[in-house]
């Protein structure tokens, strides 16, 4: 059994899987809003997969409906070889985006509360929780109230809480928004062990550097559609090497259509005074781009091209972009 | 079955441990009736001289009594907004249960806190040596009597906070519609003074509200002397099981939104 000091990396699951989900053309409107919009997709078993998109692109009403907390309008759910019902939840799961935690009550007795509720012996109950705590590193905290714990430590008991039941499948909804950097790594230890130890994790997030990282496969949504699937690296594939971040000191001074029809130049995006631009080579575009404007320019920052790139190439609008209509958290 | 059940236990022992770890609730909940019966009993006893009342603090238990049923079904249906905004809810509605059995368990723990609550105020006053209770049944059957009315009475509150807090997004709209319904109700409901001697419209008012039928079976088994009560026990035994039962089965059958 690995420890919590182990290193683990994401691999995929080898050979052939069934499907921890699979869902057919569905359907889910708040309103007149379509929400999920024939919506099919197909998560492996064993798999840590992503669901990539901003927000109100549907991640979280999926993972609702998973939960059984939203009725499909149309189409088909199949969890683990099952269609959606509450004893089903018994084998899944779930790290929920906003804080979940009774402050009221202590870490142990919010593991004990979780164990009552999915039917776990007093004694499994009490011997996983001793194990989970002292994996997160919250053994030494059992007694403490929840209200004095620590984001990062939050978050820890939270999927604690979640393993208790050994889910087969683990829902996370942004598990790691608002973690701090060490938190979040730490958090991906756990999440890593747990997928070693054979557990589906299906990830909503619009992180996209945490998707591309940890994720054997990744869907990109825009409003509840599926826009692209695959491998990060399948996804990335014939995009430009390198991605340029352009702060200008007021307006871009020059537009996006001049800078496109520069030589290996892929996809340009503006943002206020931002321009953001994918291009096959940053040295030869860089050059250029001081000859032509270096003035106006404040700030220039250089990486490779990410999973943002290929939803802006594919979408036409940014994955993390202001003012995107709220989404309900599952 | 038994894990449902088990699901049950676990919320109940919760709301209960949470209850007891909230000192100023406990206290609260039992001293404010206690000090309305000091003030209000020797005030109006000694201060008004009631004629139609010969013993107006023992008189005035039954009411307080079902006010503590009141403001702790009131208090702990609250805690649903407390659940629901520290994201608890939303964890135990993902587990392997009905929405019901969630909200059963939920509801179970405020009744048995009120049940509590009414249980001791009921103690402390039969200890008090003012309060002259008559046991007009005997000590044992209208302790049983008093007692059959506190868990009906908890049920058909707990159920309506629950059906109440489904329905009101906000938790002061809460607190604010069940002052407006609730307090008016216990004001005629013979709480404070005989239906028997009230103008028509009042007595009208005092026979459509479920209190009054609570209030009655308390003064029957407490205060009455040779007496049956006003609306007499049948019914009121009828009105309150009714309602309890179907008023707590709406409370804990209503789909609850997670939304704030």
């Amino acid at each position: 059994m690995s420890t919590a000091t182990t290193i683990l990396t994401s691999s995929a699951p080898t050979g052939e899987t069934a499907a921890a989900v699979e869902i057919r053309d569905l359907v889910y409107a708040y309103g007149e809003r379509r929400a999920l919009d024939g919506l099919s997709l197909s998560v492996p078993a064993g798999a840590i997969f992503g669901l990539l998109g901003p927000n109100g692109s549907g991640k979280s009403t999926l993972l609702s409906m998973l939960i059984g907390r939203r009725k499909p309008d149309g189409g088909e759910v199949r969890v683990l070889g099952e269609a959606l019902a509450p004893k089903l939840r018994a084998r899944m799961g779930i790290v929920f985006q906003e804080p979940s935690l009774d402050p009221g009550m202590t870490v142990r007795e919010t593991m004990h509360l979780q164990g009552r509720m999915f039917g776990l012996s007093r004694a499994a109950t009490g011997e996983r929780t001793s194990a989970l705590l002292e994996r997160v590193g919250l053994d030494d905290r059992a007694a403490s109230m929840t209200a004095t714990l620590s984001g990062g430590m939050k978050r820890r008991l939270e999927l604690a809480r979640a393993l208790l039941t050994e889910p087969t499948l683990l829902l996370l909804d942004e598990p790691t928004l608002a973690l701090d950097l060490d938190s979040r790594q730490n958090l991906w230890q756990h999440l890593l062990e747990a997928n070693a130890h054979g557990t589906t994790l299906l990830l909503a997030t619009n992180d996209v550097h945490e998707a591309e990282r940890y994720c054997h496969t990744v869907t990109l949504l825009d409003q509840g559609r599926v826009v692209a699937h695959g491998t990060p690296a399948e996804l990335k594939r014939g995009l430009r090497d390198d991605a340029v971040r352009i702060d200008w000191n007021g307006d871009p001074a020059v537009d996006a259509a001049s800078i496109a029809s520069w030589p290996g130049v892929g996809t340009v995006r503006v943002a206020g005074q931002t321009s953001h631009v994918t291009v096959d080579a940053a040295s030869p575009f860089l050059t250029r781009l001081f000859q032509e404007a270096g003035g106006h320019i404040t700030g220039v920052q250089i990486e490779h091209s990410t999973l943002e790139d290929v939803y802006f190439q594919l979408v036409g609008k940014a994955i993390t972009r202001d003012g995107a209509p709220p989404e309900e958290p599952a | 079955m038994m894990d449902a059940l088990n699901a049950i236990a676990g919320l109940l022992v919760r709301d209960l441990r949470g209850f007891f770890r909230s000192r100023s609730q406990l206290y609260s909940s039992v001293f404010f009736p206690l000090m309305l019966l000091a003030i209000l009993g020797a005030g109006v006893q000694d201060g008004l001289d009631p004629r139609n009342i010969d013993d107006y603090v023992t008189f005035l238990t039954p009411g307080m009594i079902v006010m503590t049923a009141l403001f702790s079904s009131t208090f702990s249906s609250a805690t649903y907004y407390q659940d629901r905004d520290s994201g608890v809810l939303r964890v135990l509605f993902a587990a392997p249960h009905s929405q019901r059995v969630v909200l059963l368990g939920k509801t179970l723990g405020s009744v048995v806190i009120g049940i509590a609550q009414a249980l001791v105020v009921l103690g402390v006053a039969a200890a008090i040596p003012a309060i002259k209770f008559r046991w007009q049944y005997g000590v044992a059957q209208s302790v049983v009597l008093t007692v059959v009315a506190v868990v009906l009475l908890n049920l058909f509150l707990s159920g309506l906070g629950q059906l109440l807090a489904s329905r009101i997004r906000s938790m002061q709209g809460f607190h604010l519609v069940m002052n407006l319904v609730l307090f008016p109700f216990l004001f005629f409901s013979g709480a404070f003074f005989p239906l028997d001697h009230l103008p028509i419209w009042l007595k009208l008012l005092g026979r459509i509200n479920p209190l009054s039928y609570g209030v009655d079976l308390m003064q029957v088994a407490l205060y009455a002397r040779n007496s049956d009560g006003y609306f007499g026990v049948p019914l009121d035994l009828a009105v309150l099981g009714v309602l309890a039962v179907g008023v707590f089965y709406l409370g804990t059958s209503r789909s609850v939104s997670l939304e704030r």
